[in-house]
C-alpha cells in the first residue's frame, strides 16, 4: 500500500499578503486569550505551598516528579483547569495528562501534594475517572504518582459516596488490570485511608523510604471512638495520643515491604522512585511505531502559526477549513474521502508522524448554489444537512472496518431544521451517526476548534455521545452550549413578549431578562469555563494542538487491540476508485 | 479589462472595504455579506484599480448581483 500513503495529495496554500495583513487582529485576540488561559494554568500549578517549603521538607513537588518521569517534549496535559465543583483551592488535586516515560506513551497522573498534601478534594474523582477511562480507550499503561493524604474532611459529603465518588478509582484499577492494563504506581508520603486504597490498587508499587500506606491513619486512629461530643479533658489526651501516631504513622516500609510485601521495591531517593517507575515501562511491552507507520513522518509544509491567522476568533467569520487541516497533518497531504458529496463536512485520511488517521471537520461558508438538494434555501457550512450526515456515517464506518483512529475537528452550529429537514430524514441520521461511531470501536479524539452545539456537538465524535472520545481538546475560540445565547433568549421570551405586548404592559424587564440570558450563556461557554466544568479536557495553545494529535496518533498505535493489515484496507480503495 | 464581483449568495451587505479610485490586491477583503447569521467575506479577484462600487453598507442584494468593478 505504500503508493497510496507515502506520497498522498498535496492541499492548502501559502497565506497570500493580503490574508495576513487583515488577519493581524484575530492573531492577536487569539494569542490575549491564550494568554489569560495560562495564567490560569500558571495558578494552578501555584496552588498551595510554595515549591521552595516542600523541597525545603526534602520531597519534590508533584511537578519536579512529572519533570524528571516524562521525557522532555512529549507531556500532554489534561483536565490542568478541571474544577467542576469550584474548589477554594481552585483544583481537584490530581495533575494528569499524556507522555512518553522510556520511550512508550503512558497515561500519567499523580496528586499534587503541594496542596493539602494530595487529599481528596470535590470532583477529583470525576477527574480520575477521565483518567482511567482514557487508559482503557487508549490501551496505555496508567502511572500513579501518589500522594495522597485522604480525604478533605470538612467537605467529605461532596465526593466520599456514590456511584462516581472519591472511591471508584479503585475498582476501576482492578478493572483495568482485569483488561490487562498494568497500573503503576510511585508512592510518596502519608497515605491513610483512601491514600491507602490509592497506593495499594495498583499493579506494582514503587515506594519511597518514607511513604506509608494504611486503612486508616494517625488522626483515625487517636480519635476513634465517639463519645457524643468533646471537652477540654479528651481533648488533652488526644493532644497525647496523637502525638505518638504523628510519630509512628501507620502502614511504613517497615510493615508494606518488611512484614506484607505489598511494596515490591523500595527506595532511598525520591528520584529512585522515578527511576523504578521508567525501568518498568522500558520494558513494557509496546509495537514498535515501524509496525504501524504508513510513511516517514514529516512536518507540515506551512507554519502551524498560520493558524492564529487562519481560524477567526469571530463565530460569524467563516474560513477554509482545508487550509486549517493543511498546517496539522504531515506533508500538508491528504486522500478526501467523497470531495463532491456532502460539501458542508470534509472528510479525508491524512498523516499524523507517520500514522494514518481519518479526520473529519466542518466546512465554513457558503455552500454553492443547489445544496442543500431538499430545500431552497442556501446551505452554510457549520451546518449539518443530510449528505454531510450521510457521509460521515460512511467514512466512520470504514475507518472502523479498516481499524483507523479518527481525528474530529468540530465547528458546528448544529442541524439542519425545520419539516423539510425533518422530511430529509435529519433526525435520523444524526442518530445513525451515533450508531455508526459506537460501532466502530476505534478510539477518537475531538478538537473543537470553535462552535460545538446542539445535537451536532454529540454526533461528531463529541464526548457526550460515544464511547470512543479520549479526550476533548478546546482553543481560545472554542464556544459549547446547546444552541447560541440569544437563540435561547427568543425561545424562552417570545411569547412573554407577546403576551406583554397584548397586555400594554413595557417591554423593557423581558428584554432587560432577554439580554441577561444572552450574557449568561455567552459567560458559560468560554473556554476557561468549559475546561473548568469538564466541557473540553484542555484548552489547549493553538500552535500545540500538532502536538496532542502525534500524542494521540503514538498512543492509539502502541497497544491497538485489533489491527486490519494496510493492504487489507479498503477505505483507500474507495478513495481512489 | 474589467472584471465584475458577484454577490455569491442572496444577503445583507455589512461592509464596504473598498471605494472608486481605490488600488487593490488580489485577496484584498472587499465587501462582507451576511446570510444564515454567517458572514461570507467577498475578496478582490486581481490586482487592479476599483471602477465601481454599486452597493452600501446595509444593501440587500441578491445571488449574482454585481457588487463591484475592477478594472
Amino acid at each position: 500500500m505504500r503508493p497510496y500513503f507515502e506520497k498522498m495529495a498535496d492541499f492548502g496554500r501559502e497565506l497570500k499578503k493580503g490574508a495576513l495583513k487583515r488577519t493581524e487582529e484575530n492573531l492577536a485576540q487569539l494569542k490575549a486569550v491564550e494568554a489569560e488561559v495560562a495564567q490560569a494554568v500558571e495558578n494552578v500549578k501555584n496552588a498551595g505551598f510554595p515549591t521552595e517549603k516542600i523541597n525545603a521538607r526534602g520531597q519534590m513537588t508533584v511537578w519536579q516528579r512529572l519533570d524528571y518521569l516524562v521525557e522532555p517534549g512529549t507531556w500532554c496535559p489534561l483536565h490542568t483547569l478541571f474544577n467542576p465543583l469550584d474548589n477554594e483551592e481552585g483544583t481537584t488535586n490530581v495533575v494528569d495528562g499524556l507522555g512518553k516515560i522510556s520511550g512508550k506513551w503512558a497515561v500519567i497522573v499523580g496528586f499534587d501534594n503541594k496542596v493539602m498534601a494530595g487529599a481528596w478534594l470535590a470532583g477529583q474523582s470525576e477527574n480520575i475517572l477521565r483518567i482511567t477511562d482514557l487508559a482503557k480507550r487508549l490501551n496505555l499503561p496508567l502511572v500513579w504518582l501518589v500522594n495522597c493524604s485522604g480525604a478533605k474532611l470538612p467537605e467529605q459529603e461532596k465526593f466520599y459516596a456514590n456511584r462516581r465518588g472519591a472511591g471508584t478509582p479503585f475498582f476501576r484499577h482492578a478493572e483495568l488490570e482485569q483488561m490487562g492494563i498494568p497500573v503503576l504506581a510511585g508512592i510518596y508520603g502519608t497515605n491513610p485511608a483512601g491514600g491507602g486504597y490509592q497506593g495499594v490498587s495498583p499493579t506494582i508499587l514503587f515506594a519511597h523510604k518514607n511513604c506509608n500506606i494504611a486503612v486508616g491513619g494517625a488522626g483515625i486512629v487517636s480519635g476513634m471512638a465517639p463519645k457524643g461530643g468533646f471537652d477540654t479533658e479528651m481533648a488533652e489526651t488526644l493532644i497525647e495520643k496523637a502525638k505518638h501516631f504523628k510519630a509512628k504513622p501507620p502502614g511504613s516500609v517497615k510493615i508494606h515491604y518488611d512484614q506484607t510485601g505489598f511494596f515490591r521495591y523500595v527506595y532511598e531517593e525520591e528520584q529512585g522512585v522515578l527511576d523504578g517507575l521508567k525501568e518498568f515501562m522500558a520494558d513494557m511491552p509496546a509495537y514498535h511505531p515501524k509496525f504501524f507507520r504508513v510513511a516517514e513522518p514529516k512536518a507540515p509544509r506551512f507554519p502551524v502559526e498560520d493558524l492564529y491567522r487562519l481560524l477567526p476568533l469571530d463565530p460569524k467569520k467563516v474560513y477554509d477549513f482545508e487550509e486549517v487541516l493543511a498546517r496539522l497533518v504531515d506533508g500538508s497531504e491528504h486522500l478526501e474521502f467523497r470531495p463532491d458529496y456532502g460539501p458542508e463536512v470534509y472528510t479525508g485520511l491524512c498523516k499524523i508522524d507517520g500514522f494514518l488517521l481519518g479526520c473529519i471537520g466542518n466546512r465554513q461558508g457558503y455552500l454553492g448554489k443547489g445544496y442543500p438538494e431538499y430545500a431552497d434555501y442556501p446551505g452554510i457550512g457549520g451546518k449539518l444537512y443530510r449528505q454531510g450526515l450521510i457521509k460521515m456515517n460512511e467514512f466512520v464506518t470504514l475507518c472502523g472496518r479498516d481499524r483507523i483512529p479518527i481525528v474530529w475537528l468540530q465547528d458546528t452550529s448544529g442541524i439542519d431544521v425545520g419539516d423539510v429537514a425533518e422530511k430529509a430524514e435529519l433526525l435520523g441520521l444524526g442518530q445513525s451517526l451515533i450508531y455508526s461511531i459506537q460501532q466502530t470501536d476505534v478510539p477518537m479524539m475531538l478538537i473543537v476548534l470553535r462552535k460545538g452545539s446542539a445535537a451536532a456537538h454529540y454526533v461528531m465524535g463529541g464526548p457526550t455521545a460515544n464511547r470512543h472520545n479520549a479526550f476533548s481538546l478546546g482553543t481560545a475560540a472554542s464556544e459549547i452550549y446547546v444552541m447560541h445565547g440569544e437563540t435561547a433568549a427568543v425561545a424562552t421570551y417570545a411569547r412573554r413578549l407577546v403576551k406583554e405586548k397584548e397586555a400594554g404592559r413595557p417591554l423593557a424587564s423581558v428584554i432587560e431578562k432577554m439580554n441577561q440570558l444572552a450574557q449568561d450563556y455567552y459567560d458559560k461557554s468560554r473556554p476557561l469555563f468549559c475546561a473548568k466544568t469538564g466541557m473540553l479536557d484542555e484548552i489547549v495553545p493553538i500552535s500545540d494542538l500538532r502536538g496532542y494529535l502525534v500524542a494521540f496518533a503514538g498512543a492509539v498505535y502502541q497497544n491497538p487491540r485489533s489491527i486490519c493489515p494496510q493492504h487489507h484496507m479498503l477505505l483507500p480503495r474507495i478513495i481512489k476508485g | 479589462m474589467a472584471e465584475e464581483i458577484l454577490a455569491p449568495l442572496a444577503g445583507k451587505v455589512v461592509s464596504v472595504n473598498i471605494a472608486v479610485g481605490d488600488a487593490v490586491e488580489e485577496d484584498d477583503e472587499a465587501l462582507v455579506i451576511e446570510a444564515m447569521k454567517m458572514e461570507t467575506p467577498i475578496y478582490i479577484p486581481c490586482n487592479g484599480t476599483v471602477k465601481e462600487v454599486r452597493v452600501k453598507q446595509g444593501a440587500e442584494v441578491e445571488e449574482d448581483d454585481v457588487l463591484a468593478v475592477i478594472e
